[in-house]
This record gives C-alpha cells, sequence and structure tokens, in this order.
C-alpha cells in the first residue's frame, strides 16, 4: 500500500471531501432517479398511470440538479487528478460511452415524454428509452468504478483487447454493475414511498423496496465472489481494516430496521435508513481503497498523493469548491423544500 | 477513416450539436423574462400564454443540452486524453465554476418550469432570470477554456511539460474579453432571429394572432440589438487574432502573400497551389485596416508559416465568408426593425417584412456554426496554439471511426426527434391558447389593425 504522505495540503484535502461527497450524492439522488426507472419494468397493470405520474412528478424538478454531481466529479478529476481522468478516459473508452448514450437516452427520453405536446403513441417509445437506458447506465457506471479495483488497466499492454477489453469485461466490474443497478432500484423504491399518497400505491413501493433490498443484498454477496475471482481480496480487506468492518457491521444491523419501517410504510425514517447504508457502504469502500484511485497493471497505481495537480491549481479548485457550495447548498435546499415539502401544491407564494 | 480524423469529426459533430441547444439556454430564458414581466406588469393573458408556450419548448431544448454537454466533458478525455493531461490544471478554474453556474442553473430552472403555482410571481420571475444569467455565465466560462487554446496563458512550457501555472492567468488569457463577448452576443443573435423567424412565419399563416406578434417583436428586439454590436465585436476580435494567431488570420483571409496595404478580399476560391484566389472581390487596403487599423499596415500571410503550419485554408475561408455575410444581413434586417419600431411603424408587420424575418430563420445559427468552424480549424495543427499539436493529442485508441459514427447516428436522430417535438408543440400552442389565434388588445400598442395585412 503506497504511504500517505505526512501533511498533504489542506486544499488536497477539501478537493478530496468534495469528490467523496459528490460520489455519495450522485449515487443517493441520481441513484434513485436512475432506480425510478428500472422501477417501471416491474410496474405491473394495476395503476400504472398513477405510478407513472408519481415517477414524473418526483424526478421532474430535480433530476437535472441530481445529475450535476456527476458533472462535479468529473470537472474534480481533470483539473484535480488530471493523469487520472486521462488514464482512465483513455482504457475505458469503450464502457464510458456505453455509459453517455445512456445518460443521453434516459435524460432525453424522460424530458421527451414530458413535454411532448401530443399525449399520443409515441408515449410508449419513451418509456421503453426511458426504462432501458435506466438499466444501462447504471450497469456502466458500475462496470467503469469496478475496472479501477483489480488492476487490470495497463499502460504496457499491447493490443486492443488487453489495453481496451480486458480492464473492464472481467467478473468484479461487470458484477459492480449489476450490484449497482440492484442498489439503485433499491434506493428508488425507498424515495418513492415518501411520494406516494397513502394507501394501495405507497404499499406497492414498500413491498418494492423490500424485494429491492434482498436482491441487492444477493448482488453485493456477488460482488464478494467475484472480486476472489478476480484476484482482489474484497472481504480480507473489508474485515482487516477497523472502521470498514464497523461500517458494514452497522449497514448490516440497519437492516432488520429497514424491513420494520419499510412494513410501516415511513417514507422519510426509510429514506434515513436506506441512505445511511448506502453511505456506510461508500465508506467502507472508501477506507479499504484510499488513497489509491486507480490500481494499474504495470504496478504504479495512482493516488489522491502521487496523481494530484500541483498546489495553485488545487488552490483555485478548492476555493471554486468551496464557494459554489456556499451558493449551491441554499439554492438546492430552496428547491427541494418548495418541492419536497408539501404534499400538495400550494396555491399562493412564500 | 484515419484514427485522428475520426477523432476530430466527432469532437465537430459533438460541438455543433452542443452549441445550438447551449446558445437557446442562453439566450431564450431572457425572451421568457420580458415577456413573463410583461405579464406580471399587464395582466395581459397574451403575455403568460407567450411564457408558458415558450417554457414548454424551452424544457425539451434544457434537457438535450444537458446530456450533450455531459457528453462534451467526457470526449474531451475520450479523445484528447494527452490534452487534458496537460490543459487540466492550467485551464480547469473555469470548468471548475462553469461546474458551480451549471448547478444553479439546474435548480432554477427546475424551480421556474415547475414553480407556477408554487412560487410568488415576482419570486417565480426572478428565478427565470436566474436561468439566464447563470447560462450566460455557464457559457462565458467554457469560452475562456476556448480563448486559452488559442491564447495559451499562465504557464511555462518546458521539455514537454507546464511548469509554473497560474490558473487565474490562463482563465483570464489575452483572449478571454473579446471571445467571450463575441459568443454571448452570437448566442442572442441567433436565438433571437431563429425564434422571430419562426413566429413571423406562424404571423404570415394567421396575421391576427396576439401571442406570434408580441413573440415576433420580443425575439427580434433582442436579436437586433445583438445584431448591429456584433460586428463591432467581431472587428475588435478579428485585431486579436491578427496580432496573436496570424496563420488563422491569412487562412480565414486566404491571404498568401505578406505585404503593406493589403486587400480585403470577398469571396472567391483559394488556389493553394498557385497560393491566389480565383473569382475573389478585392478592396484595397482594407485588410490592413481591419486587422490593424493602419491602411498600410504590414499583414502576414501564409507563405511567411510553414506550409505544415497552416490550417486548411478552404474552409476557413468559406466559414468566414459565411459568418461574416450572414452577420451582415442580419445587422441590415436588424436596423430595419430597430428603426421601424422606434417609428411605431406599421411596415414591421407587413408581409415583406414578415417575410424577410422568416427567410432570416437559419441565419444566425449557420453564423454560429460557421464562426466556430473558423475558430477551430483555423487553429488547425494545433490544440493549444503554439504549443501542443492535435495530432499529439489523440488518444491511443484504434478503431475511433466506430465512436464517431455512433455519436453521429445518435445525434442526428436526437436533432430530428427534437425538430419533430418542436412542430408539435407549435401546433399545440395553436389550439391550446386563445391568445394564439385571435387578436387580444396588446397593450403597448400595435398599431396594427386586425388582420390588415392578410
Ligand atoms: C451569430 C453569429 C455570428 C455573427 C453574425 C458573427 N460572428 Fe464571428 N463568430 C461567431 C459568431 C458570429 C462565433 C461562433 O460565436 C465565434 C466562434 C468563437 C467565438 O468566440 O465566436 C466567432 C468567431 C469569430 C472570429 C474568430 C476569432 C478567432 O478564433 O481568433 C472572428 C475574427 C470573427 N468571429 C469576426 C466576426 C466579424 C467581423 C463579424 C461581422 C459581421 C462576425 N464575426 C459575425
Ligand atoms: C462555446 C461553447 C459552449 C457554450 C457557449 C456552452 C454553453 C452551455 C450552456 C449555456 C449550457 C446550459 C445549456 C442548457 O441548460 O440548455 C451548457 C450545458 C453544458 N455544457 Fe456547454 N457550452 C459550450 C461547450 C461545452 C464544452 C466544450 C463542454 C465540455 C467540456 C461543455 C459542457 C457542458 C455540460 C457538462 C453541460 C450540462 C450542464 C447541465 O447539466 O445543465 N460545454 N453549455
Ligand atoms: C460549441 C461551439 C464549438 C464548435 C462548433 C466547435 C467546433 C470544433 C471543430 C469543428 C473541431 C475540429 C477542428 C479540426 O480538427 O479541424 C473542434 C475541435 C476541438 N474543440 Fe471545438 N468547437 C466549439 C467550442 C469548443 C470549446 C468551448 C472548447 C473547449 C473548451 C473546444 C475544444 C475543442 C477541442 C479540445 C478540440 C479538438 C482538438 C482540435 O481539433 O484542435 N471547442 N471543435
Amino acid at each position: 500500500m503506497p504511504e500517505i504522505p505526512a501533511g498533504g495540503s489542506a486544499m488536497l484535502w477539501v478537493v478530496i471531501l468534495f469528490l467523496g461527497v459528490s460520489l455519495l450524492l450522485y449515487c443517493l439522488l441520481a441513484g434513485a432517479d436512475f432506480g425510478a426507472g428500472i422501477l417501471e419494468i416491474f410496474m405491473g397493470r394495476e395503476n400504472r398511470r398513477a405510478q407513472r405520474d408519481i415517477i414524473d412528478r418526483a424526478l421532474g424538478p430535480v433530476w437535472e440538479a441530481n445529475h450535476m454531481w456527476l458533472i462535479l466529479m468529473v470537472v474534480i478529476l481533470f483539473m484535480g487528478f488530471p493523469l487520472v481522468y486521462s488514464s482512465v478516459s483513455t482504457y475505458l473508452h469503450l464502457p464510458l460511452t456505453a455509459m453517455l448514450i445512456g445518460i443521453i437516452a434516459r435524460g432525453c427520453s424522460f424530458t421527451f415524454r414530458h413535454y411532448d405536446a401530443v399525449k399520443g403513441r409515441s408515449q410508449r417509445s419513451y418509456t421503453l428509452f426511458f426504462i432501458y437506458s435506466s438499466v444501462w447506465t447504471p450497469f456502466w457506471l458500475g462496470v467503469v468504478t469496478g475496472a479501477l479495483v483489480p488492476g487490470g488497466i495497463d499502460p504496457a499492454a499491447r493490443g486492443y483487447l488487453e489495453g481496451y477489453v480486458w480492464p473492464w469485461l472481467r467478473p468484479f466490474p461487470l458484477a459492480l454493475g449489476a450490484f449497482t443497478v440492484c442498489l439503485f432500484a433499491f434506493l428508488a423504491a425507498v424515495y418513492l414511498i415518501g411520494e406516494s399518497p397513502p394507501g394501495a400505491l405507497r404499499r406497492r413501493f414498500a413491498r418494492r423496496a423490500a424485494i429491492a433490498s434482498s436482491v441487492a443484498v444477493a448482488a453485493g454477496g456477488l460482488v464478494f465472489w467475484a472480486a476472489e475471482r478476480d484476484g482482489v481480496d474484497l472481504a480480507a480487506r473489508f474485515m482487516g481494516s477497523g472502521a470498514a468492518a464497523a461500517c458494514v457491521v452497522a449497514a448490516t444491523f440497519i437492516m432488520p430496521v429497514l424491513w420494520a419501517v419499510l412494513g410501516q410504510q415511513w417514507g422519510w425514517a426509510a429514506r434515513m435508513l436506506a441512505g445511511s447504508q448506502v453511505t456506510l457502504i461508500l465508506g467502507a469502500w472508501f477506507v479499504v481503497q484510499f488513497p489509491i484511485l486507480v490500481k494499474m497493471g504495470n504496478g504504479r497505481d495512482l493516488t489522491f498523493f502521487n496523481a494530484h495537480a500541483p498546489e495553485a491549481t488545487l488552490d483555485q479548485l478548492g476555493i471554486a469548491l468551496i464557494v459554489g457550495a456556499v451558493l449551491i447548498l441554499p439554492a438546492l435546499f430552496f428547491l427541494l423544500r418548495v418541492f419536497k415539502s408539501s404534499e400538495s401544491p400550494a396555491s399562493g407564494g412564500h | 477513416m484515419q484514427d485522428l480524423l475520426a477523432a476530430r469529426s466527432q469532437m465537430a459533430v459533438s460541438l455543433g450539436f452542443h452549441i445550438i441547444f447551449a446558445s437557446i439556454g442562453m439566450a431564450m430564458p431572457f425572451l421568457m423574462a420580458i415577456s413573463h414581466y410583461r405579464w406580471i406588469r399587464t395582466g395581459e393573458t397574451v403575455y403568460l400564454d407567450l411564457t408558458k408556450a415558450w417554457s414548454r419548448g424551452v424544457a425539451i431544448f434544457f434537457a438535450t443540452g444537458a446530456v450533450s454537454g455531459t457528453a462534451l466533458s467526457f470526449e474531451l478525455g475520450l479523445l484528447w486524453p494527452k490534452f487534458m493531461e496537460h490543459a487540466g490544471p492550467i485551464i480547469g478554474m473555469p470548468f471548475s465554476w462553469e461546474g458551480t453556474a451549471f448547478f444553479l442553473e439546474a435548480i432554477a430552472l427546475g424551480l421556474f418550469l415547475y414553480g407556477w403555482n408554487r412560487l410568488s410571481p415576482w419570486v417565480h420571475w426572478g428565478v427565470g432570470l436566474t436561468v439566464g444569467i447563470t447560462g450566460v455565465l455557464s457559457g462565458i466560462f467554457v469560452v475562456c477554456a476556448n480563448a486559452w487554446m488559442n491564447s495559451p496563458a499562465g504557464f511555462d512550457w518546458v521539455d514537454g511539460q507546464a511548469l509554473n501555472i497560474d490558473p487565474v492567468r490562463a482563465m483570464f488569457n489575452p483572449g478571454w474579453k473579446t471571445q467571450t463577448l463575441h459568443m454571448t452576443l452570437a448566442a442572442f443573435e441567433a436565438t433571437g432571429f431563429a425564434v422571430g423567424g419562426i413566429h413571423a412565419l406562424l404571423l404570415l399563416r394567421r396575421p391576427a394572432s396576439a401571442l406570434h406578434r408580441e413573440a415576433f417583436k420580443i425575439a427580434l428586439l433582442i436579436g437586433s440589438i445583438a445584431a448591429l454590436l456584433q460586428p463591432l465585436s467581431g472587428d475588435r476580435l478579428a485585431k486579436g487574432t491578427a496580432q496573436r494567431q496570424p496563420a488563422k488570420l491569412a487562412a480565414m483571409e486566404a491571404h498568401f502573400h505578406t505585404e503593406n496595404g493589403a486587400s480585403l478580399i470577398l469571396g472567391g476560391i483559394p488556389d493553394l497551389q498557385e497560393k491566389r484566389v480565383r473569382y475573389a472581390v478585392k478592396l484595397p487596403t482594407l485588410l490592413s485596416f481591419l486587422a490593424h487599423g493602419d491602411f498600410h499596415a504590414q499583414v502576414k500571410g501564409l507563405e511567411d508559416f510553414p506550409e505544415k503550419d497552416w490550417p486548411p485554408v478552404l474552409i476557413v475561408h468559406t466559414a468566414f465568408q459565411a459568418m461574416v455575410g450572414a452577420g451582415s444581413a442580419l445587422a441590415a434586417l436588424g436596423l430595419a426593425f430597430l428603426v421601424l419600431s422606434l417609428r411605431r411603424s406599421r411596415l414591421l408587420l407587413h408581409r415583406r417584412f414578415l417575410l424577410a424575418a422568416a427567410l432570416a430563420t437559419p441565419l444566425g445559427f449557420l453564423a454560429l456554426e460557421a464562426g466556430w468552424v473558423v475558430t477551430e480549424v483555423g487553429r488547425q495543427p494545433w490544440i493549444i496554439y503554439g504549443i501542443m499539436r492535435t495530432a499529439e493529442a489523440v488518444t491511443p485508441m484504434p478503431g475511433l471511426v466506430y465512436p464517431f459514427l455512433l455519436f453521429t447516428a445518435v445525434y442526428f436522430f436526437l436533432a430530428a426527434v427534437v425538430s419533430w417535438l418542436m412542430l408539435r408543440h407549435i401546433r399545440a400552442a395553436d389550439r391550446e391558447f386563445p391568445s394564439a389565434s385571435s387578436a387580444e388588445p396588446a397593450g403597448s400598442g400595435s398599431p396594427l389593425p386586425e388582420g390588415s395585412h392578410a
């Protein structure tokens, strides 16, 4: 494991913090938006229209803002860790392209479905694009993230397959892709409980959440299995670090509480619990990976400490992020307050 | 297809697509804010209808702009990893501010589109204006990055490495002011004339429509003001180009031989073998004046540069002519519009004038795309002018023609769908809003008696 140099610049830590928080918020918020599309596959015939309206209303005002956490991550990477950005985008060109196509298809089809002036037959096509791109995109997001771990990326590789395909077409990234899809579906179901009126619909989303959580746990098992196949001693690393182990244990103990809460259909409590679980899992992941960003096949891993930009750049990036947060967070809070606090649209002003 | 060519083409298609949506995203919120303001002030429903009709169309453009921009922020790395590796730390600063501006824009947009019954009228109006302000800021930030590629600053280039990086000086490089001004004006001009032209067409069909009349006036007002300022800003820009990128200026003008009192060439076909321009109109000494503010100044010709450092002359020259030609036409139209408006003349809604405006619909965007071709192709063979060649920056991955074909297909498909959606949207608005087909008294006093020019 690479050394952590004593006293890296303070701004480096600010930048790392923002990168981590952006990833977390992207998973929680945009993840739930993608998950809503996944859930539409399993919507069944009954109440279909009503369920879709709930999804439309829940995503409409916020999905573009939620999507911004991804842009923020990209900007932090190319300004703060340019070598990471350039290596990842060189060797993972194919899965990244697949993900981009999904991002384009999802955003457009969702908006077209809502804003097409004629609600006719074309709605079916928008919905098809919307639901399948909602599965497709998180899958490739997971694959790209997973490919950073087993050390398949190797600048010395010769040949197309070795250089551009095998780094991601292997057990661990593929399993992480599948897990990401399940996780996002779970987050969406939990999120939509609180968005639906009490009664049959709410019950339905609570049931979906319970099912999705079990599937996600199974997919999590798959990830561990795939990790062993891929030579990543994930289980040992999780257990080897006190903090990571504590996170995993806490996330596990939340499970029964969450199920109980789902039984009661308590929207906000379920959100908090599910959010904490994902935070704990990502936290554990962060701890065992730290400070490696990309494990490289040639042994020269890219870390937070050897791949960062010069001091002057980090300072500017840190300032922009801090000022940005001061401007964005109140605005985001206002957005959520306007759309999420009142169940029924307020008629009048504030 | 060669990999480098495929990468360049993919970049061109992606940016050429994104810029349309980005420009609409910059300018439309201001058009809507004018109409929205008038509604709140006068309470006339035509303005409410117009604001709502516009905002529904705009929602589609916004989403398409956002996803194509996301694709771009990855494509910079997917296609030009070596460029980003060096440029990221230097020029990331405007991008990081752009991130903030986008974020605020996305939040404000959600509030605006879904806020009709939830926000008080003035808060709602302010939120709409915020969408426009943050949109323009985003555009300015990203063009700062582009200006840096044209006039690199804020670092020392030593043995292929950037040292002593100063992100602030890089962002505020010598080209940033002129280029961002020109781009911002272009967005307003292109959007103003495109929107105004479409409403002019609809007015020709339904002369009584109050909605289309007000829309036409608001859009053309914005477009015309921008169109009159644009040649001034273009002139400033060209002077900077003459100073900092003389080879680009020479290619724009197809100016082969260095001379004093150089003439301005209009039209014509550059002949690279014979180093002259066929069939062109020459205006003596004018190029020297335009480039350096002095009729006798020396203007460097392409012959002063090694041929391997020449940009593709034919493309750059043609694109420049197209931009200036379209810009001049729009400036004339804009002048006519402003004069007629100030005089409150009836000719403003005369069939002939509406027809001229309708014919001008694509000109602004044509100029805008042509201008970007001038800038980007004119920078070749450099990706960072004088520092790094485009060929050095391209990704080593073979088979780039496939991603190029894929993205091209996706963008053409999307463009077709968006156009089709707009047609449906316009038809639906005609049905839904009474003011679209009837003449409502429109306060600000149209002198037009109903249907007089039908
Ligand atoms: C509505 C669009 C539009 C119109 C009418 C014009 N332009 Fe333009 N022009 C642009 C839209 C544009 C642009 C697409 O926005 C560019 C590309 C990069 C930039 O910042 O602006 C541009 C670039 C550009 C450049 C290249 C600068 C460089 O790369 O160094 C020059 C010299 C001019 N313009 C000059 C003019 C002149 C003299 C015009 C006279 C009418 C004019 N433009 C009209
Ligand atoms: C002259 C060139 C450009 C201008 C004027 C411009 C301007 C804009 C504007 C105004 C928006 C908001 C659009 C909307 O909401 O409809 C936007 C979106 C976006 N642009 Fe561009 N852009 C340009 C080029 C680029 C480039 C080169 C990149 C990539 C590095 C990029 C990345 C983005 C991204 C990521 C978004 C999405 C933001 C969101 O989700 O709202 N843009 N651009
Ligand atoms: C949105 C308006 C823009 C359009 C229509 C546009 C168009 C183009 C075109 C046609 C090319 C290919 C040039 C060639 O290889 O011959 C290109 C290349 C490129 N552009 Fe732009 N561009 C725009 C804005 C920007 C901005 C704002 C940036 C950067 C922040 C940018 C960065 C690049 C890069 C990195 C390349 C590839 C390298 C090169 O070919 O020099 N472009 N663009």
